[in-house]
């Protein structure tokens, strides 16, 4: 057998330790086109804040491919898929033929077409090299453009830096896919206590400057700039896949079946480029997160080596860390409103408790949990993620979910009415204690 | 591999188990008197639940900490199957929080790291089951759940 694994990041390496756990022997060749293996793209902003130097910054130890027996083409870009013949052309001027591909090439960072983007002191914050050149871009003043997690985490690095920032978004609030508006005034409250200049609910027109970047013009006003981070959001790179035929979604990723499988045999996608099924909007999604491009390499590499595995589906998840002093965890969708496919006799419900410090919602259908925003108290956060991945019917439990004193033990009357759903020994085990 | 299971009938909920952990694992005086006072808080990595249950992390057999921590510092020992906290690369961005099914990974903020068990790997065995004064804890062998296919 052999195995052509294209990127070289979560999905990928994921992928290649799932391969190895089944098959020891087969060859494996690992193409990346960025250079630095190994790096996790999770933590640029910590390089990027002087937190964390490069050697840091590896989510593998860097004899990864020795141990695992992979061949790595490091700064090597696969130019060229074809289905039929199960060949790769590569940058490098070779050909390579397969018996099973893995696609795990990610995103790229969308670059809006605001005028004048290209002037220099512009970047968007995706790859190792995009970090650096951020890292050694000189000045006092940044404005971050979009204020999703990497523009809120972007933001916060220059501040520790003691860059003066400025995070502009579109949108009326910080935040708007992982937040309500509630929560997003929490953590809007938090990164203005930080010393960052908010600006919702308007939008960068044109950046001015004659080579590089002086300032940014919105509708409200001119906001003067040393430089500037755009980071509006990822696409997933599909060139291969637009090639070789595979089907793509309705948001442009690449469709995968249960078994991370494309439209084509032997052909597997998995991570930011792939369209998999969401469990929580009940309709096919792309989910852009490290957890979901982890598992998804597992589910892909379980497959390719011949253990037939079904993928349950993604469901997004975000976590705030440490970044604004308090914690703050969002999964699946903030709003019912945001469940597509919904029909006329779906239920939907949300359920809020706000405390001085501390914000809890939970957003059902059907008594099934397709949400869950925590802020302040988060521990027992996956509780939450277990019973949305599980979609089990906890519409009984409500209060005791809601109880800031909620703990597992709590959940098994639910787990013992759902035993088939909660097969797995760790689960198994607890049951049989006959609590 | 290996795992601590609780005997219900046996475990009367007397936080032992949490109080020894929080001292003898937790703090840095190792002493109760002086752990009580220590700031940052020790932070025991059992959690005597539901009146009595004392639950730690369960060592799953697919752990989601391990997909979901985005730089390696949640690791599983190829040994034992035991799942632990490289606490000196822990960057404190809860993901494994985020998906812990058990709620018994720790967010430590002033600690800046994940806090969880690992059944005290270092030790050879775990201080909780060694205290426990009605023997309610103890390793047993994990059971294969799976149907078997013939
Ligand atoms: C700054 C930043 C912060 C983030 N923070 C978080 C966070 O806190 N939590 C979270 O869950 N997620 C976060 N993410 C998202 C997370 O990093 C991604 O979900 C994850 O990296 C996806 O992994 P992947 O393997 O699918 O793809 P990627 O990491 O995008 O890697 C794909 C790789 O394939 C290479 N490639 C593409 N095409 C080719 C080709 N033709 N030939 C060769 N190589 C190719 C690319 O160059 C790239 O190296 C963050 C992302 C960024 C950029
Ligand atoms: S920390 Fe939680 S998810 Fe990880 S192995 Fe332990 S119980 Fe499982
Ligand atoms: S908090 Fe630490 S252990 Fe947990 S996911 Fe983040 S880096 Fe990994």
């Amino acid at each position: 057998m052999q195995y052509i694994i294209v990127g070289g990041s979560a999905a990928a390496i994921s992928a290649v330790e799932s391969i190895r756990s089944l098959d020891r022997d087969s060859r494996i060749d690992l193409f990346s086109d960025e250079e630095t293996p190994l790096f996790s793209r999770v933590l640029l902003p910590y390089y990027v804040a002087e937190e964390l130097s490069k050697p840091l910054l590896n989510f593998r130890p860097a004899d990864f491919f020795e141990t695992n027996r992979v061949t790595p083409h490091l700064g090597v870009k696969v130019t060229s898929l074809n289905g039929a013949t199960k060949t790769v052309k590569t940058s490098d001027g070779n050909t390579y033929t397969f018996d099973k591909l893995l696609l795990a090439t990610g995103g790229r960072a969308i670059v809006p077409p605001i005028p004048g983007v290209d002037k220099e002191g512009i970047s968007t914050l995706k790859t190792m090299a995009d970090a650096e050149k951020i890292y050694h871009m000189q000045g006092k003043r940044a404005v971050v453009i979009g204020a999703g997690s990497i523009g809120v985490e972007a933001c916060i690095s220059l501040t520790r830096r003691g860059i003066k920032a400025t995070l502009l978004e579109q949108l009326g609030q910080v935040m708007p896919t992982v937040f309500d508006a509630e929560a997003a005034q929490i953590v809007r409250k938090r990164i203005e206590d930080l010393g960052i200049e908010v600006f919702t609910g308007e939008k960068a027109l044109k950046f001015t400057g004659d080579k590089r970047v002086t300032g940014v013009v919105t509708d409200n006003r001119e906001i003067p700039c040393d430089m500037v981070v755009l980071s509006v959001g990822v696409r997933p790179q599909t060139e291969l896949a637009v090639q070789a035929g595979l089907t793509l979604g309705d948001m442009k990723g690449i469709r995968v079946d249960e078994t991370m499988q494309t439209s084509t045999a032997d052909i597997y996608a998995a991570g930011d480029v792939a369209e998999t099924h969401d469990i929580a909007r009940n309709t096919w999604f792309l989910n852009a997160i490290w957890p979901c491009a982890f598992e998804q390499g597992h589910f892909a590499g379980l497959n390719m080596a011949g253990q037939k595995t079904l993928y349950p589906g993604s469901y997004r998840r975000n976590s705030i860390g440490n970044f604004i002093g308090i914690p703050a965890i969002s999964m699946g969708v903030t709003h019912a409103e945001s469940c597509a496919m919904t029909s006329d006799e779906d239920e939907f419900r949300e359920i809020r408790v706000r405390t001085k410090d501390a914000y809890k919602k939970l957003v059902l259908r059907n008594g099934r949990v397709i949400g869950a925003i925590l802020v302040g108290q988060t521990q027992k956060a996956g509780l939450m993620s277990i019973l949305l991945r599980k979609q089990v019917n906890v519409a009984d439990s409500i209060p005791m979910l809601m109880s800031d004193r909620l703990n597992f033990m709590d959940l098994l009357p639910i787990l013992r009415r759902n035993a088939d759903q909660f097969s797995e020994p760790e689960y198994k085990e607890l049951m049989d204690t006959g609590l | 591999m290996k795992v601590l299971m609780v005997d219900k009938e046996k475990c009367t909920g007397c936080h032992q188990c949490e109080l020894w952990c929080g001292t003898e694992i937790a703090s840095t005086s190792r002493e109760l008197a002086r752990a009580i006072n220590e700031a940052p808080q020790p932070v025991p990595r059992v959690y005597v639940e539901g009146q009595k249950f004392a639950l730690q992390c369960r060592h799953c057999e697919n752990a989601p900490c391990l997909d979901a921590c985005p730089n390696g510092t949640m690791r599983r020992d190829p040994e034992t199957g035991l799942v632990y906290v490289n606490e000196p690369t822990c960057i404190a961005c809860w993901m494994c929080v985020m998906v812990c099914p058990f709620g018994i990974i720790n967010p430590s903020s002033s600690m800046k790291v994940a806090i969880k068990c690992d059944r005290c790997r270092s030790m050879g065995y775990p201080i909780c089951a060694e205290v426990c004064p009605t023997g309610a804890l103890s390793i047993v062998e994990r059971k294969d759940y799976r149907k078997k296919k013939f």
